[in-house]
């Protein structure tokens, strides 16, 4: 194996997909700090076993894994991102960055998604991963990524709509 | 351009909010961590004992199989063709005095798996036809050194044919 610590591709790569991995680990992760443990964890990992940063679905399936298993770690933790993850709750979802009056009904929008929906979403519109990559990494068929997309778009067009 | 082409440019106007400056150094550290691991781990020397020895591994895994296919065959043999299964001999006693650091006979075993009627079978130069008796045995025979307590076993296959005489009546 390369000398992790010595290849300096990790340099650039991480900057380039931080911001779109803390984005897809903080559907699952209300503390921004927790989003980062995990993003630091899956990425050391992938980094240590694939250098190949074109394989986006395997980092992105390490950190929805490590996610996953952060929050069933903890039982209490469980039970709060269980409840934070309900319809009612939202804002457990994308945190985006100096939103303006225009765009605050959109990110809410986008928070109050089925998760099934936003994870594919986000992955779709910030990390600009293909079907098939999605689909690897969800575990799920192409097919089904796509039409999850779909589902999404339709749930935030309706729910920009004036009533 | 689909009917979602003004949504999904407006999400894409959304910037996820950046990492702490922090999290590049934590990875940065994490990364130099696995390194040192992945030298330490590289200078550790292991014990002679922690290596896997595949010649004895295989050897014995062999034995294994063949085992499990005697044991299966034993299994599926109809319990009135059974003969006698097995017979052991007698471990011989060393006489006192007599112990040498040499291996001596401990033990013979003979496990009949199989046994078939072929039938009559008139051999040459006989007048009486005789019934052949085919056995499909495993022996092993077994020797011990009683000096050191070491031990050699052999297990072989081993198929005997049985001529009894037929009185004709």
């Amino acid at each position: 194996m390369d000398n992790v610590a010595t290849h300096e591709d990790w340099k650039v790569c991480f900057p380039q997909f931080a911001p779109g991995l803390l984005l897809f680990a903080r559907q699952w992760l209300r503390s921004p700090a927790d989003a980062e443990d995990v993003v630091q964890e899956a990425f050391v990992r992938f980094w240590r076993r694939n250098h190949n940063v074109e394989n986006r679905a395997l980092l992105y399936a390490t950190v929805r894994s490590i996610a996953l298993d952060f929050v069933r770690r903890d039982s209490r933790r469980a039970r709060r991102e269980a409840d934070a993850s309900s319809e009612t709750a939202g804002s457990v979802g994308p945190q985006f960055e100096q939103l303006d009056d225009s765009q605050q009904p959109l990110a809410t929008a986008v928070d109050r998604l089925p998760l099934d929906q936003r994870e594919v979403l986000v992955m779709k519109i910030w990390d600009e991963l293909t079907f098939a990559e999605i689909a690897t990494a969800l575990g799920i068929s192409q097919n089904t990524a796509a039409s999850r997309y779909r589902y999404a778009l339709v749930a935030l067009k309706k729910s920009l709509q004036p009533q | 351009m689909n009917d979602f082409s003004e949504l999904e440019n407006e999400l894409k106007k959304l910037r996820p909010a950046p990492p702490s400056p922090e999290l590049f150094l934590r990875v940065e550290r994490a990364l130099a961590d696995v390194t040192k691991e992945n030298e330490s781990a590289d200078n550790v020397v292991r014990p002679e004992r922690f290596r896997v020895n595949w010649v004895s591994l295989g050897l014995g895994l062999a034995a294994a199989a063949v085992l499990l296919i005697v044991a299966r065959i034993e299994i599926n043999r109809p319990a009135k063709q059974v003969p006698p299964v097995a017979s052991l001999t007698p471990v011989p006693r060393a006489k006192p005095g007599a112990i040498n650091n040499q291996l001596v006979p401990a033990g013979f075993t003979q496990v009949v798996y199989n046994m078939r009627d072929e039938g009559l079978h008139f051999a040459d130069g006989l007048d009486q036809p005789m019934r052949r008796v085919r056995y499909q045995t495993h022996e092993t025979l077994q020797w011990r050194n009683a000096a050191t307590g070491a031990s050699l076993r052999v297990s072989y296959p081993s198929e005997q044919v049985e001529l009894i005489p037929v009185s004709g009546q």
